[in-house]
């Protein structure tokens, strides 16, 4: 998100007529700007996107062919007929066993005896001596049971269950026998009649099996590649968003607001050090822009006080010396003892004319002053020290104030006009002491670093400047004394920006006024930048 | 019998009878139409739904299915006035050797079990369906009709469906012993995603002459 620095936080109103989407943004066209996809962003994810499903297309492909690979080993029509025809085999083998059981039965009809007395006896040794016979029972044409015998012996461990033979006797009546058959050979039917009926199932919906694992696998790659195209989109937007919120920014310089800033983030990566170096460019731009603005301005005022005090001086020195030869021949006049009254209104005159011309003379000196700053010509200092020194050697400012130095770097190298800083050290210095008047003031020097500019502030006890004058205080001819020209401040801004720094009006914590003067570091004589 | 599952099975008669058939019809359909107690009730003759040569398929031990599905329809075309469907499983029993039959339809949708003793009872059952109930007679339309019977040998019925997403699902489940295994994603999405199957080639269209009203059920 771009942000604007100081003066420019606020959007410029909408132009009368405008249309809606100039107005400043609502929530909602926030949020849909968030939403809105850029065509970086869209390009980063089609590149993940592709980059995630080209390999799984292939694997799709290969998927298709693994199916169908699958479905012909498992749906191998040999195995299913096979699996099939299992039923059938196990048919003929209940037949043999029938088969068996009816031929062991009618073997033991043979011997029945003819007297059903002994029927039992016979039966109860057909039934030990016939394998898997577990009962027989001898029944007259009525039905009337004429003998039966049963296998009390426990069966081999395992299910079992009855498998009936019914023999009809050559004489009338029935023999029927129960054997024993293997339960295992119904389970074992059955499981495979289930098995032989999935695979039919399988071999008549193997196609759609097919389509099935191949529409299931497809989704899922299209599943991953959304999730994919999202992961990519939320990668990307860390990125784009910062560039383009860069692009958005240039914009907006370009259109000429420098007060324009992006936010960094607390990344560390080559866009938040494009980001810092776009704020730091545009903070160099705004600063020089301006300078150069007030350099401009304060030389259009150079000129208006040059002009002034030519004007003012070349009637002044006429005036002043026609006025001193009228005061010699005023005292030599006898009109000066004959009227005692005119003597007095012209001795009264002369001094409010004397009074005035000083006051022109000392305003043309000033705006001479003003109107000849000389050029700087900065040579390496500490500033420290130059603070100390300047403290050290100003008797009429140590003599009017408590003056307090805090350095809280050790080492803020500078380029110093010394003469021409001085004089910004004394007007501000001269200022604070006014500010304090009639107490004693008390001025504070502070003197520290950035990473690449010292930082010079002079702070004082007094009542402070009001926030609305901070904008116009360094303006010419701009004072909330009663008395001065003005053009101290204006001074001290022009000197201070001909170092290439900067000074800013503020308020102490505390109470009072504070001025911090920003100068660039110097750069170290071995080549190195400051630290 | 709910209305619910009688109007599901309806549903799926007309379905099935909207669907592809495999064979032209050759002959009329035999068909005789009465009412009674005001429920139009028919019985058909589809012998020709079922070769000789398919009682081997029909006794192979596995289970079977016959699906058949009656309308009557406008004669000049239009949507069915009555619908009807039963579907017959079919388990040749290789211990008893005997055909069990078990017919559900919407007078009984559990099921009514039959035993037939050989092939030819079989065949004989299958080819004459005997008082279907087609619904009421008052639904029957004014003007002439006809009855279109489809037969379908082995259709890929829902159970078999179910088994098959369940099987593919979880393929382990009924190789382990106690079932259980694990489900895979892929394997329960093409549970989730696999269709119906065409209806094959083993279906027969049967269609009848057109009747009048008044012959089926005089004013």
């Amino acid at each position: 998100m771009t942000r604007s620095g100081e003066g420019a936080a606020k959007p410029p109103p909408s132009a009368p007529g405008a249309p809606p989407g100039d107005a400043a943004p609502g929530p909602l066209r926030r949020a849909a700007g968030r939403l809105r996809v850029s065509r970086f962003e869209v390009t980063i994810a089609v590149a993940l996107v592709v980059a995630a499903t080209a390999p799984l297309g292939v694997a799709v492909w290969q998927a298709g062919r693994l199916t169908e690979h699958a479905l012909a080993f498992g749906l191998d029509p040999r195995v299913v007929d096979r699996l099939e025809s299992i039923p059938a085999l196990y048919l003929e083998i209940f037949r043999s066993r029938k088969q068996l059981y009816a031929e062991q039965a009618r073997e033991v009809a043979r011997g029945l005896p003819r007297d059903p007395a002994r029927g039992t006896k016979y039966l109860g040794a057909a039934v030990a001596d016939t394998p898997r016979l577990r009962r027989a029972v001898w029944l007259a044409p009525g039905g009337d049971v004429l003998a039966e015998a049963e296998d009390t012996a426990p069966l081999p461990e395992g299910e079992w269950r009855d498998a009936p033979a019914r023999v009809e006797l050559p004489g009338g009546g029935t023999l029927e026998c129960t054997f024993a058959i293997e339960a295992r050979f119904f389970a074992e039917l059955d499981e495979a009649r289930a098995v032989a009926e999935r695979s039919r199932d399988f071999e008549r919906l193997g196609g759609e099996i097919r389509s099935g694992l191949i529409r299931s696998f497809g989704s899922m790659v299209i599943l991953a590649a959304l999730v994919a195209a999202m992961i990519g989109l939320l990668i990307a937007r860390g990125t784009t968003r910062r560039v383009s919120q860069l692009v958005a920014a240039t914009r907006r310089l370009a259109a000429g607001d420098l007060a324009v800033q992006v936010d960094p983030g607390r990344s560390g990566d080559e866009v938040a050090g494009l980001a810092r170096a776009f704020n730091a460019m545009v903070r160099e731009v705004r600063e020089s822009r301006d300078r150069i603005v007030y350099l401009e301005k304060i030389s259009g005022w150079q000129e208006v006080a040059r002009r002034l005090a030519h004007e003012i001086k070349n009637p002044l020195t006429p005036m002043k010396l026609a006025f001193q030869q009228l005061e010699v021949r005023w005292a030599r006049s006898p009109a000066k003892d004959a009227d005692p009254a005119l003597g007095k209104a012209v001795k009264e005159a002369a001094e409010i004319l004397r009074d005035e011309i000083g006051t022109l003379q000392r305003l043309v000196e000033e705006f001479s002053s003003f109107a000849k700053l000389p050029e700087v010509k900065p040579e390496p200092a500490e500033l420290g020290d130059f603070v100390e020194e300047f403290v050290r050697t100003s008797p009429q400012i140590s003599e009017r104030a408590e003056v307090e130095i805090v350095r809280a770097a050790p080492s803020c190298p500078v380029a110093l006009d010394r003469a021409l800083f001085r004089r910004v050290l004394a007007n501000l210095c001269a200022n604070a002491v006014e500010a304090a008047l009639p107490a004693r003031a008390r001025v504070r020097l502070g003197v520290a670093r950035t990473r690449d500019r010292a930082v010079l502030t002079v702070a004082d006890e007094g009542p402070g400047i009001e926030p609305a004058v901070r904008e116009r205080i360094f303006d010419p001819y701009f004072t909330t004394k009663g008395t001065g020209t003005g053009l101290g401040l204006a001074i001290v801004k022009k000197l201070v920006l001909q170092h290439g720094g900067e000074i800013q009006a503020g308020e102490r914590p505390g109470g009072g006024a504070s001025f911090s003067v920003v100068l660039p570091l110097r750069a170290d004589p071995s080549g190195a930048a400051p630290d | 019998m709910t209305r619910a599952r009688t109007s599901t099975l309806a549903a799926l008669a007309a379905l099935a009878l909207a669907g592809p058939a495999a064979a032209a019809p050759a002959a009329p359909l035999t068909v005789a139409l009465g009412v009674k107690e005001g429920r139009v009730l028919a019985s058909v003759h589809v012998d020709r739904a079922f070769a000789p040569a398919g009682e081997r398929e029909l006794g192979n031990g596995l289970t079977n299915v016959v699906a058949l599905y009656l309308s009557v329809m406008p004669a000049e075309g239009g949507p069915a006035a009555l619908v009807y469907g039963r579907v017959i499983d079919i388990l040749f029993d290789v211990w008893e050797e005997v055909y069990v039959v078990t017919v559900k339809d919407p007078r009984a949708p559990q099921g009514v079990r039959l035993v037939l003793k050989d092939a030819a009872a079989l065949r004989a059952f299958l080819s004459d369906q005997r008082d279907l109930d087609l619904g009421p007679a008052a639904l029957l339309p004014e003007g002439a009709f006809v009855v279109e019977a489809r037969v379908e040998l082995n259709p890929v019925s829902k159970e078999q469906l179910r088994r098959t997403r369940e099987f593919i699902a979880n393929p382990s489940a009924g190789t382990r012993a106690g079932g259980g295994g694990s489900r895979s994603v892929l394997g329960a999405m093409a549970s989730f995603l696999l269709r119906d199957p065409d209806p094959g080639s083993d279906v027969h269209l049967f269609r009848s002459r057109a009747f009048a009203r008044a012959e089926v059920a005089p004013p």
